[in-house]
């Protein structure tokens, strides 16, 4: 079963688009990853799949029920923008957000135990929000995103300003989620981060669909490959095949990068016709390539 | 039927104010007021209940001493007489050895507390010297003066050969008072214009103090989660609209939890303030007649809570369409002046319509929203028993704007609380309304 499904989903704010017609869908126990560069529509889109914002044409269905409201119980969403009512100690803040749940007190109090055990809080259990670090409220709100055994998690930046450490623990926490049967949807735009953890993409920019599918069939498909050759003999192979945009030739050693339509066993039976093949590598690129290559260059500045 | 969520919110909302000093401080403050009054009444009749005084008096004249006496022959409440008089024979001679003799006796044996001295010529100069260790007690001093006047009253009336007695019984004979009673549909009350008016004038008071304070506090809350970030994970698992009538309800909540301790006092204050000093053996007519002038029945607490609420959800809507429109307090207390002197205008209108709540202006004038919490409750309060004209067409104004109200703010609340970063404009607030 699709746990979520997104068809041509369109949101406008006056006069500005922020998401345009995007569909994708996701299995149940995989972690998807969201990603495009800041302002791409991202927020927005999770939002409409959370049923905060309305599309204006286009339909989301959370396992197979057009009507969030009713799935929403079943969804951990931790929001980029997060913050917790200082105010309020620890444990009465996640029994607040359980409840918000529709979850049982009883249950929520023995969730809340386990994952302060987890987060390593425990004893900050009856402390103030406003008391705790930084990276310790974003443990909190963690907590708080799981706690009511969500089927589908949607994580906005989850890594975001945790140390190195807490980004591990997370990840871990992630990774033994997923291995329970939970779907994981985890926008970014750390790209290092998505390729570690993401089995399937989307990647969107201006609100448009860009990229979209298994991390592995992006990078065989759409990523720009690079060959690295060692040969003895003439390198004229090089010049006239139409796989090849460029290359640097080091004497014995070529680096290619392939064309857009570039096929590396093309430029393999070319190199064999010319010269004795001592090595030939297909170098796949890094999602971060992937993404530079597609957003493009105009939209790097500072923010990948 | 409210939901389990809707439920938390309130709660939160609830527990988490009643919690704090600020709720805790005004919510007592009312009745630690009233039990300092009443404990100050208690205390000053009852544990310095005043003992036996010993007077030395001085008679010059002659014939002072025996019709002063009998007229200070009031006795305490435990029975012992108020005053312990001791006739001190002087000659003209003699006079100041023994006045030292009891001034020493005043102060430093302290075996009298007053000296009296009454002149030869009391009859004509009409002084009469009074010493005491302190001389703050002017019942003391104004009941002396009094039986003085009488007796030199008496004395010039009967020298003129008139009969002092028959005169002053023809005197007290044609007293007249004028008592206040409001005629009723219902009968006839005993109440005074002034004690009905600073009633009403209290409870709309407080009326707006609480509606000021709690809409202020719900708008505080939305920026609050606005400004925290928090907003996004609360609308993830709860309906914007759910979450503003949570908000509103458990902030109501501490509302009516203040208005009813304030009313309960003052119920009980009223009923139980004369039997439980009297118990006490407390007299104290003045207090008990005041208190019996404040017609504050049970049913016009009624009122005061209904109208307090629909006040209190009118206002607090417009605060918390304030409050998602700002990105922080201070642009909230910016914001916020609008409501508040919209609030004051009403409390306003009230003063004049309190005087004369039947005229066609005062009936028009509590028709409208904006002003029916206080004025026509104002109305209410000074005709009680009985109802004003459009009491119920006014709270079905009321009700009926209200749920106009809630269904517009929604629109801009939910578009509002998302919005982080910049303030709204009132334009870009009414395109809002107009969102899917």
């Amino acid at each position: 079963m699709k746990v979520l499904q997104v068809e041509n989903i369109t949101k406008t704010f006056g006069d500005f688009t922020a998401v345009d017609n995007i569909t994708f869908s996701i299995d149940e126990g995989v972690i998807f990853g969201f990603i495009g560069p800041n302002g791409a529509g991202k927020t927005t889109t999770i939002r409409m799949i959370m049923n905060i914002i309305i599309p204006d044409s286009g339909k989301v269905a959370i396992m197979g029920n057009e009507n969030a409201r009713t799935a929403s119980d079943m969804i951990g969403y931790l929001p980029e923008e997060r913050g917790m009512y200082r105010k309020m100690k620890v444990k009465d803040l996640l029994l607040f957000l359980g409840e918000l749940k529709n979850k049982p007190k009883s249950f929520i109090k023995k969730e809340i135990d386990y994952w302060l055990e987890r987060m390593e809080l425990s004893e900050w259990k009856n402390k103030k929000i406003e008391e705790l670090s930084k990276g310790m409220q974003q443990k909190i709100q963690f907590a708080g995103t799981v706690l009511h055994k969500p089927k589908l998690l949607i994580l906005d930046e989850p890594f975001g300003g945790l140390d190195p450490i807490n980004q591990l623990l997370i990840k871990d926490l992630l990774l033994e989620l997923k291995e329970k049967g939970t779907t994981i949807i985890f926008s970014t735009h750390v790209m290092e981060t998505a390729e570690k953890l993401c089995e399937e993409l989307i990647l969107i920019n201006k609100g448009k669909q860009v990229l979209y599918g298994s991390l592995s069939k992006i990078k065989q498909d759409i990523g720009r490959k690079h060959i690295l050759i060692e040969y003895d003999g003439k390198d004229d192979f090089l010049k006239d095949l139409k796989d090849i945009e460029k290359y640097d030739n080091y004497g014995n050693m070529v680096e290619i990068s392939l064309g857009p339509q570039g096929n590396a066993q093309n430029v393999l039976k070319a190199a064999m016709q010319n010269a004795v093949i001592k090595k030939f590598e297909i170098k796949e690129p890094s999602l971060n390539e992937i993404f530079v290559e597609s957003v493009g260059s105009s939209e790097q500045g500072g923010e990948i | 039927m409210i939901s389990k969520k809707v439920l938390a919110v309130i709660k939160r909302e609830y527990i988490t104010r009643f919690k704090t000093k600020g709720f805790i401080i005004g919510t007592l403050i009312f009745p630690v007021i009233l039990i300092l009054i009443f404990g100050g009444i208690f205390i000053f009749g009852s544990i310095f209940q005043p003992s036996t005084r010993d007077v030395a008096v001085i008679d010059m004249n002659g014939q002072m001493y025996n019709k002063f006496i009998r007229l200070q022959a009031d006795s305490l409440k435990n029975g012992l007489p108020k005053y312990n008089f001791h006739k001190i024979e002087v000659y003209t001679e003699t006079l100041d050895t023994v006045l030292a003799q009891l001034k020493h006796d005043l102060i430093v044996a302290k075996s009298i507390d007053c000296i009296l001295i009454i002149p030869e010529d009391v009859f004509e100069s009409k002084k009469v010297e009074y010493m005491a260790r302190t001389v703050s007690d002017f019942e003391e001093q104004r009941s002396f003066s009094s039986s003085f006047s009488r007796i030199v009253t008496n004395h010039k009336l009967e020298s003129m050969g008139l009969k002092a007695d028959e005169i002053r019984k023809a005197l007290a004979m044609s007293r007249v008072s004028v008592s206040t009673r409001q005629v009723t549909e219902k009968g006839v009350v005993e109440k005074s214009g002034v004690s009905g008016f600073a009633l009403t004038y209290i409870l709309t008071y407080v009326m707006l103090l609480l509606m000021m304070t709690y809409g202020q506090s719900v708008m505080r809350s939305v920026i609050e989660e606005k400004s925290q970030r928090i907003t996004e994970t609360i609308v993830s698992s709860i309906r914007p609209i759910e979450l503003l009538i949570g908000k509103i309800t458990g902030v109501c909540g501490l509302g009516l939890t203040q208005l009813t301790i304030f009313g309960i006092f003052l119920l009980g204050g009223i009923a139980l303030a004369e039997p439980l000093f009297t118990r006490f053996g407390v007299q104290s007519p003045e207090v008990f007649a005041l208190l019996k002038q404040v017609h504050f029945t049970p049913s016009l607490f009624g009122y005061m809570l209904l109208f307090f609420t629909l006040g209190y959800i009118f206002f607090s809507l417009i605060f918390a369409a304030v409050g998602a429109m700002v990105t922080s307090e201070e642009e909230g207390q910016q914001f916020q002046m609008p409501i508040i002197f919209l609030i004051m205008i009403g409390y306003f209108i009230m003063f004049t319509v309190a005087k004369n709540p039947e005229t066609s202006q005062a009936f028009w004038a509590s028709l409208i929203p904006i002003f029916t919490p206080m004025v026509m409750f104002a109305r209410i309060a000074v005709s009680d028993p009985i109802l004003p004209s459009g009491t119920f067409l006014s709270l079905g104004i009321m009700i009926l704007s209200i749920v106009l109200l809630t269904m517009a703010i929604a629109k801009i609340y939910r578009v509002g609380i998302l919005m982080y970063g910049k303030k709204a404009t009132l334009k870009e607030a009414i395109k809002w309304l107009r969102y899917k």
